[in-house]
């Protein structure tokens, strides 16, 4: 594993780290006092500077260190996390987050606002916030730092983990030296971490004179004792004029695997303190012994010695990374091997993140589809056999042997898209970071409630949903909530709520992003309508049409362009993605009482179901989200409607007959609707179509296969599949059908484009 | 004296004494409990919190056996590593014939 691999884990484990510091932090806004709760957040921020001061990610070490000092000052009730601090708190992660994919991506940071966010940290650590003032110097034991003499160094905040603290506490040299005790006591864990006593001591030592008695009396006889059990302790008293903050930095990896305490002393007290401890060993300053090794002639030695050393700095990954490395490379090797539908896929998550993208997978996950594969493999030997012994057996087991292989085919395909599988909380959490910032810009008071965050989707549609997202979310507060004035006159909370829901819905992911703000203002939609030239000064349009006037290009309601949105791109975009990853995006509206968008989305861009059907001798497939009945036209129920123009009447209403055949140019007349099949599809905006087609073939799950990749884009058709005959038939894209249909030429966009 | 010097054990300790030889090292002692024994540490590069804590629990249960337990001959990083952690090995050092 070199040192790429260890640093791409911790990039994920930061990934996760943020994650966890955020609901942390966000369930201490909501009144969480739970001391475990601050302890996660604190120790998401702490691992985060324990690896990247591994890797001297020196912005991020900095940034963070002050960050956990703060949270420290909570951690020890010295600062009550109230509204206030927790907003620089939150600021703060996100900053935080922002260094994380600096340090990754490459690229900066907004430098002034981390600087301004480091002051405001640093005035809350020091207690200048208006709740604690006092309660600093009133707790010297709970802070020893403040009670040191000389190296003060801590209360800077600016001591990273790097070990060069030579510029500090230069002129204290003449002085005394400050001495600290140090009780250390590591737990079994710290040992079967890969972590080992003796480095961390040795460390210690270097930073400067050292005694030590090592406390045995815990150590039971041989044949009760646990070998990878801990019993030593030690008792440590160093001289050193590096700072309290330096001697907890080198336990900083095991911190949380030993008990640690480290008391300064007061000079005056060293000598005693030391001669009250007689059994301590003066240790020698020259360690060349242990410092030689990696020079040993052995070069597995020294070798080791290297991976000791870095497993000791990445600690913090590596308690987990066992497992992940173990799951992480087995679905790597999976992934590489499971065939051109994933493979495609893969190709699109490629292009949406310029570095390699990998996932983390359940070894459970990756169990189940290996466990199939050997399924696959007995069932294929048993299947050739029956073959081979076709003349007595006859053709039975050999049709047993293929529904068996059918079965077995379905399994493992929704075993690798559950691979493939990702719970959308990621996404919903860079979401609380937008309705943050805007709420800050726009000085109104938001609170989003999220829920089924573990709602699972495929990691391609989680890759494209982040932008959408945030474009609504922002639209959700910038035009959806009102100010906190207008708000109370409502009688409404003065804080504004924004709910993002995501659920399962008859095997497609449906998100709803509501508010509860003012409602869609028809009256101005359908004024801006009239003045864009949308729609006609007279047309009549239903309640549910005027809503959807905001998807169409070029409109805005808001009255001034802001940063945020407004610019009229806003709405329409974010229908063009949801439409690109397959779905479809809905709102519903109740003046004064908020709105409602919904979109509904595939779990997977892999694979769909498809209704097979014929179309002047070509085979095509429509997808069956798209479906909503299909029906045999009757001659009566046919009314003709202008020149060309059919309309069918189902239920004693009138929907659009389009003919398929004619629009994607199978054939140049029209077909006769009574020979054919009618397929009533849903179109966007709500509208229903019937599709005419010749005939049915069947229902299948298909393969989804590019044909931008593979050929060029062909307008009407979204992507295409490949038959069990081995023939290509395309998959038909019903929206661009039915707007060809109203007269426009087909457009170039596709709502499978995105499937790869 | 003859008798017991002849049950004399030796045990000669692998170069990496880390977490992996800890229990393989516990083992060995196990085996070699009830005799006197002298152990070879000459071989050694590096040294572990755990197998000094089994070797330290090794020399009390000798003790308890009243049998001999000494370092016959150590190398310079075990001598170091163990000043370092503060563990005393001098009684158990082999006194020259």
């Amino acid at each position: 594993m070199d040192m790429n691999e260890i640093k791409e884990i911790f990039f994920q484990e930061c990934e996760e780290q943020l994650a966890e510091l955020e609901s942390g932090l966000l369930r201490l806004n909501d009144g969480d006092r739970d001391p475990e709760t601050v302890n996660a957040v604190f120790r998401a921020v702490h691992s985060i500077k324990g690896g990247a001061g591994a890797f001297g990610l020196d912005d991020l070490v900095s940034f963070a260190h002050v960050f956990e000092t703060t949270l420290d000052c909570v951690r020890s009730n010295k600062l009550e996390p109230s509204q206030d601090v927790l907003k620089v708190m939150l600021k703060s992660a996100d900053v935080l987050a922002d260094l994380t994919n600096v340090a990754r991506d490459g690229g900066s940071v907004d430098q002034a606002r981390s600087a301004q966010l480091i002051r405001e940290l640093e005035a809350l650590a020091k207690g200048e916030a208006p709740p604690a003032a006092a309660p600093v110097a009133a707790a010297p034991k709970a802070a020893p730092v403040a009670a040191a003499p000389a190296p003060v160094v801590s209360d800077d905040g600016f001591v990273p983990v790097a070990f060069s603290f030579d510029d500090f506490g230069d002129d204290d040299l003449s002085a005394d030296l400050p001495s600290y005790d140090v009780v250390f006591k590591p737990k079994s864990e710290l040992y079967t971490k890969g972590n080992e006593a003796t480095l961390l001591l040795r460390d210690l030592s270097r930073l400067g004179e050292m005694s030590i008695h090592c406390n045995m009396d815990s150590l039971p006889s041989l044949d009760q004792m646990d070998p990878e059990a801990a019993y030593f302790s030690w008792k440590v008293s160093i001289k050193t004029d590096k700072g309290e903050d330096a001697v907890r930095s080198v336990f900083e990896f095991a911190e949380w695997d030993c008990d640690l305490e480290v008391t300064a002393l007061e000079t005056g007290d060293v000598a005693e303190a030391v001669a009250d401890d007689l059994p301590m060993q003066p240790v020698p300053f020259d360690l060349s012994a242990l410092d030689d090794e990696p020079d040993a002639p052995l070069g597995v030695v020294e070798e080791e010695e290297q991976i000791a050393a870095v497993q000791q700095a990445v600690a913090a990954a590596e308690a987990a990374s066992n497992v992940v490395q173990m799951a992480a490379s087995a679905s790597r090797a999976v992934a590489s091997d499971k065939g051109a539908a994933a493979a495609a896929a893969q190709n699109n998550a490629q292009q949406a993140s310029a570095a390699a993208p990998t996932i983390r997978v359940d070894l459970d996950r990756v169990d189940r589809l290996i466990n199939l594969v050997g399924e696959l493999v007995i069932n294929q030997a048993m299947l050739s056999q029956s073959v081979i012994e076709n003349d007595s057996n006859g053709v039975s087991s050999i049709n047993m042997g293929l529904e068996e292989l059918q079965q077995l085919t379905r399994e493992i395909q929704d075993s690798v898209m559950a691979i493939r599988a990702q719970p959308v909380k990621p996404v919903f959490q860079r979401m609380a970071r937008t309705v943050r910032e805007i709420a800050d810009i726009t000085g109104k008071s938001v609170r989003l409630v999220t829920e089924g965050e573990n709602t699972e989707v495929d990691k391609t549609v989680i890759d494209k949903l982040a932008e959408p997202l945030t474009h609504m979310i922002r639209n959700a507060v910038d035009h959806g909530l009102e100010m906190p004035e207008k708000r109370i006159a409502a009688g409404k909370n003065a804080e504004g709520t924004v709910k993002l829901t995501a659920k399962h819905r008859s095997g497609r992911i449906v998100i709803e992003l509501s508010d509860d703000g003012a409602g869609i203002n028809r009256e101005k939609v359908r004024q801006k309508a009239i003045d864009n030239d949308l729609i006609a000064a007279d047309a009549n349009l239903s309640d549910e049409e005027i809503d959807n006037l905001i998807f169409h290009a070029g409109f805005s309601t808001a009255d001034k362009v802001s940063d945020l949105s407004g610019r009229g791109v806003g709405m329409d975009v974010v229908k063009r993605s949801i439409q690109a990853l397959g779905g479809r995006i809905n709102i519903s509206s109740k003046p004064g009482h908020g709105s409602v968008f919904t979109m509904s989305l595939p779990l997977t861009l892999a694979v769909l179901d498809g209704m097979v059907v014929t179309v002047a001798g070509q085979t095509l497939v429509v997808p069956l989200t798209a479906i909503v009945e299909t029906l045999q036209p009757d001659a009566a129920a046919i009314h003709s409607f202008g020149a060309t123009q059919r309309l069918i009447s189902i239920r004693n209403s009138f929907c659009p007959l389009v003919d398929v055949g004619r629009i994607l140019n199978f054939r140049a007349t029209q077909a006769n609707p009574v020979e054919g099949v009618a397929l009533l599809v849903e179109s966007e905006g709500g509208g229903q179509r019937a599709l005419m087609v010749d005939a049915i073939q069947g229902q299948r799950q298909v393969v989804i296969k590019s044909l931008e990749a593979n050929y060029t884009h062909v307008p009407g058709i979204a992507a295409a599949t490949i038959l069990g005959d081995g023939r290509v038939a395309l998959i038909l894209d019903v929206d661009a059908v039915v707007s060809a249909s109203r007269g426009q030429s087909l457009h170039t966009e596709t709502s499978l484009a995105a499937a790869g | 004296m003859a008798a017991k010097k002849a049950a004399r054990k030796s045990l000669s300790l692998a170069p990496v004494l880390d977490l992996n030889e800890a229990n393989a090292l516990h083992g060995k002692l196990m085996a070699l409990r009830g005799n006197p024994l002298a152990i070879d540490a000459s071989a050694v590069e590096r040294v572990g919190a755990l197998c000094v804590q089994v070797l330290m629990a090794g020399a009390k249960s000798w003790e308890e056996d009243n049998q001999s337990f000494t370092f016959a001959k150590v190398s310079d990083a075990f001598t170091k590593t163990t000043q370092l952690i503060g563990v005393n090995i001098d009684h158990l050092m082999a006194k020259e014939i």
